[in-house]
């Protein structure tokens, strides 16, 4: 990273490297290994096609086991899965919070303090906790999805954790009840650092509400929404502890909630289809995390173009 | 926006948000029929026969789950602390090669997927036979992307007087990273708790690494909320509760310096 404050850096190499030798370490040891175990066992043959199995036709090769994660329908179908769940909770969120942090803004200032806290509370709880709740008070014939959105409306009671179209949405709303509060925040703070001539020029000028958010707004915090997106992106990948609980490690019925992470478990590990592949699971994770990367590296490129 | 339409979409959002977990509590008291009454919000009696049944240990060791978790949390987040905020100062502060591969690499924590590594990283502690060590476990999250970033722009803010001051002392860099530590005492609060918060809600790899036997307070909900233990309701939602509480208070305590520092963040 170029610093425009070279030349007064302080010239100390080794008691620098001294202090950043732990992280060094701790990197190599518990990162940059793993990344290569996990590429090594991805390239090496399955227990499944050794011994008294080899011999049918399959030989194998380094990226035999990328092709074998390529054509489990399975896992395009976690992918597809994960990809709608990272969108609908990305898209979700990210409106609500910027709609939620403008609003909260223009909230008396002793009020502000206690909303934000309020907003907050969610993600102080486990991902587990969340699910139990979710299907104690929320689902369920009598639960307050149905008693207070689906019925008033109109509409018959949804079985959510029973209809496979549902269960995903239900995945989604989880998310989105997590970080609401974590990027309203954020972004709140971003508009609070937004130069407070520019709300006075907007009052003197007699700004719709629109066109405040569209000159503004938006433009004042439109790198933390990128951020928060990128953000969104990496937790929505890795997402595994909510749908576990929810689902105890199944994909749910026709595992229309068999998210990533799930998939590479049940790969790897007996319960649900255990098939104890740990070639195969590590060669969907190192697919889908390099992808990932690349993909929140290309985003964040595009973060400091907007930037300068 | 309209002051009015403001306060009715946030009061309901707070409400919509917020309310689930005063049902939650309140229903920790409550019996599996009155749990199944979703509308109820009072349990019929305050009895905490839930909390009594957790710490009695019939169903598992829940106080050495909890002690378990706090010590894998707070000193992962402790060590993740001090080691980042070095890295972060070295880069911040310091001229020495390979500097911005070390930016780099940081990143690239950040944007690869933890949970991705997990099966990875239980391989590689397999083969260490380091597997079922909590100390193992409390060190391979120490290395964060996001607490080298986070420091990175701490330590950029801090004047370059104090280290020219420093110099003129005749200190070291490590010296003054050590004296400079106070100052920054509310960025490593609030990275403190960040890491905290992050390590609490870890599930995969403790599945993974710390087995059954050992559980974690996200394994252990994990164990409740399954039926084939046939435990009350209340029993999962106490448990829940006593998840929240740690961090509830911390937050609570650190609140103002969370926002203040966050806010400083936003703006560099």
């Amino acid at each position: 990273m170029p610093n425009k404050r070279a030349g007064r850096l302080w010239d100390n190499s080794g008691s620098f490297l001294l202090l950043i030798s732990p992280f060094l370490l701790a990197w190599a040891f518990f990162w940059v290994v793993p990344l290569f175990t996990g590429v090594d066992l991805a390239m090496q043959e399955s227990h499944q096609f050794s011994g008294p199995v080899s011999g049918t036709g399959y030989t194998h090769s380094p990226f035999s086991n990328f092709e074998r994660a390529i054509n489990d329908p399975k896992f395009i179908h976690s992918l597809e899965n994960t990809s709608l769940f990272i969108v609908g909770s990305i898209l979700i969120t990210l409106g609500l919070s910027f709609f939620l942090a403008v609003s909260v803004y223009e909230l008396n200032k002793k009020i502000q303090g206690i909303c934000l806290f309020f907003l907050l509370i969610p993600s102080f709880a486990l991902p587990g906790s969340l699910a139990t709740l979710f299907y104690l008070f929320f689902h369920g014939k009598s639960g307050a999805l149905n008693q207070f959105l689906v019925i008033p409306l109109g509409f018959d009671p949804i079985n959510w954790m029973m209809d496979p179209s549902w269960i995903l949405p239900c995945l989604v709303l989880q998310a989105v009840w997590r970080w609401t509060g974590v990027i309203t925040l954020v972004l709140y703070c971003g508009i609070r650092a937004i130069p407070h001539w520019q709300f006075e020029v907007a009052r003197i000028e007699g700004a719709s509400a629109w066109s405040k958010v569209r000159t503004i707004l938006f433009p004042g915090t439109r790198h933390l929404l990128l951020f928060a997106g990128i953000f969104l992106l990496v937790d929505g990948v890795a997402a595994f502890s909510g749908a576990y609980n929810l689902l105890g490690g199944s994909g749910g019925v026709l595992d229309a909630g068999l998210l990533f992470v799930t998939y590479a478990y049940q790969v790897a590990f007996p319960g649900g289809s255990g098939r104890f592949d740990l070639p195969l699971a590590s060669a969907a994770c190192v697919l889908v995390a390099g992808t990932t990367a690349c993909f929140a590296w290309l985003l964040l490129q595009v973060r400091k173009h907007m930037r300068n | 926006m309209n002051r009015l339409f403001s306060s009715i979409l946030t009061g309901l959002v707070v409400l919509i948000t917020a309310y689930p977990f005063a049902w939650m509590f309140l229903s920790s008291f409550k019996t599996n029929r009155e749990i199944y009454q979703p509308g109820k919000m009072l349990p019929e009696s305050f009895d905490p026969f839930a909390y009594k049944l957790l710490f009695s240990g019939e169903l598992f060791d829940f106080s050495s789950v909890l002690v378990r978790s706090l010590l894998l949390a707070g000193g992962q987040a402790f060590f993740a602390c001090l080691v980042t905020a070095a890295t972060g100062f070295a880069l911040a502060k310091g001229r020495f090669r390979g500097k911005s591969l070390l930016f780099w690499a940081a990143l690239l924590i950040i944007l690869y997927p933890k949970q991705a590594m997990s099966l990875a990283l239980f391989e590689w502690m397999a083969r260490l036979e380091i597997t079922g060590n909590l100390y193992g476990l409390m060190l391979s999250g120490v290395a964060s992307g996001l607490g080298v970033i986070f420091f990175t722009q701490v330590f950029r803010k801090v004047p370059d007087e104090l280290i020219d001051l420093a110099k003129v002392e005749g200190q070291g860099p490590l010296f003054c990273f050590f004296t400079l530590l106070p100052l920054i005492f509310p960025a490593l609060c609030t990275y403190g708790i960040l890491h905290f918060f992050l390590c609490w809600q870890e599930h995969l790899l403790p599945l993974l690494t710390l087995g059954s036997v050992q559980l974690t307070l996200p394994l252990a909900l994990a164990k409740l909320g399954d039926s084939s233990y046939n435990t009350p309701e209340a029993v999962g939602l106490a448990a829940g509760v006593l998840a929240m509480l740690p961090l509830l208070l911390l937050f609570c305590y650190f609140f103002r310096r969370v926002r203040s520092a966050l806010a400083d963040w936003v703006v560099s």
